[in-house]
């Protein structure tokens, strides 16, 4: 698309407009809010909200003392491959929130917050790179 | 004297805490639910108060002189009224309005209050870190900072995941941090 069109999709890209459309905690852990296309992660005890489209990648990991690590790395500008929306710069001079790394109790949940962020993610850029390529 | 709150809850690294808090004149008591932790700030310790609007909530932000921050959720929207009042008549402090970013971006700008980091979106805050908690700090190539949380046994107590790193990509032409190699 052009630069207009990926304008337009990155105003789009807004997780929540109000402060309590954030959906209630059902404990203090990372979630992934599907309808609002919405990752909710717990930072010094509340939830932070990032747009799916905002996530590059996301992986986890085991150790041997029954740990479970999870590291999800967001989109920033100059890196390959990241998408045009951080490319077209907002502000030459934004700090990004580059990655964040959690250690969790419950390796079952860990490994379904993965597959539902990478789920949601693919959806959601296929989805918005059909609608670029239509708007071009 | 003063106003006395149950259900609220003390918000920091590790998730939350309910207890009850107790306002007076001379500064504040927040003592956890059974017994144990609790927080006594005297109100010439006080530096700022802050209240911010969160998720069917009112936050209130406590920071102290030496730069530490106390959060305390619970609050309803009558309660932020009566102790604006209090703090204004009975403290001499007037309570400053923040607001809470749920855009869901991650770009924006950083600032550094005593010891909080806050990340702000569009001038509203979506997240804030104690960097007292921070064991660690790196530089990654020339624009990524990385900070690593302090972990130990009790880290994560009340809550699934506990943040342990975060790395924020500062770029060049941002000179904000040029030369500031002092903060923590």
């Amino acid at each position: 698309g052009d630069g207009r069109a990926s304008s337009r999709t990155s105003n789009d890209l807004i997780a929540y407009k109000n402060v309590n459309d954030i959906p209630p905690p059902r404990e203090i852990m990372i979630q992934v809010d599907q309808r609002n296309e919405a990752i909710l992660i717990p930072i010094y005890g509340s939830m932070v909200p990032f747009h799916v489209a905002t996530i590059k990648t996301v992986s986890s990991q085991a150790d041997t003392s029954r740990n479970c690590y999870i590291r999800i790395i967001f989109n920033v500008p100059g890196t390959p491959f990241s998408s045009h929306e951080t490319n077209s710069l907002k502000n030459q001079t934004d700090i990004f929130l580059k990655e964040v790394s959690f250690r969790s109790k419950d390796p079952r949940h860990i490994s379904e917050v993965v597959q539902q962020i990478k789920t949601l993610r693919k959806n959601v850029v296929s989805r918005e790179s059909e609608r670029a390529e239509r708007a071009s | 004297d003063g106003h006395m709150f149950n259900n609220i809850s003390l918000v920091g690294r590790g998730g939350t805490n309910p207890g009850q808090l107790r306002v007076h004149s001379r500064g504040l008591l927040w003592k956890k639910q059974g017994g144990g932790k609790a927080v006594e700030v005297d109100k010439s310790d006080i530096v700022r108060i802050t209240w911010m609007k969160v998720p069917r909530s009112n936050q209130l932000g406590v920071q102290i002189k030496d730069g530490l921050k106390y959060k305390f959720t619970g609050f309803r929207d009558q309660d932020v009224s009566s102790l604006t009042n209090f703090f204004q008549n009975s403290c001499g402090i007037a309570p400053e309005e923040k607001q809470l970013s749920v855009s869901g971006k991650n770009w924006g700008e950083l600032d550094i209050n005593g010891n909080m980091l806050s990340f702000l979106v569009g001038s509203k805050q979506a997240f804030e870190v104690s960097l007292a908690d921070v064991s660690q700090t790196q530089l990654q190539g020339k624009n990524d900072v990385i900070l690593e949380f302090h972990v130990d046994d009790t880290t994560g107590a009340n809550e699934k995941d506990s943040l342990m790193e975060m790395s924020f990509h500062i770029p060049s032409s941002n000179t904000q941090f040029v030369g500031d190699e002092n903060h923590p």
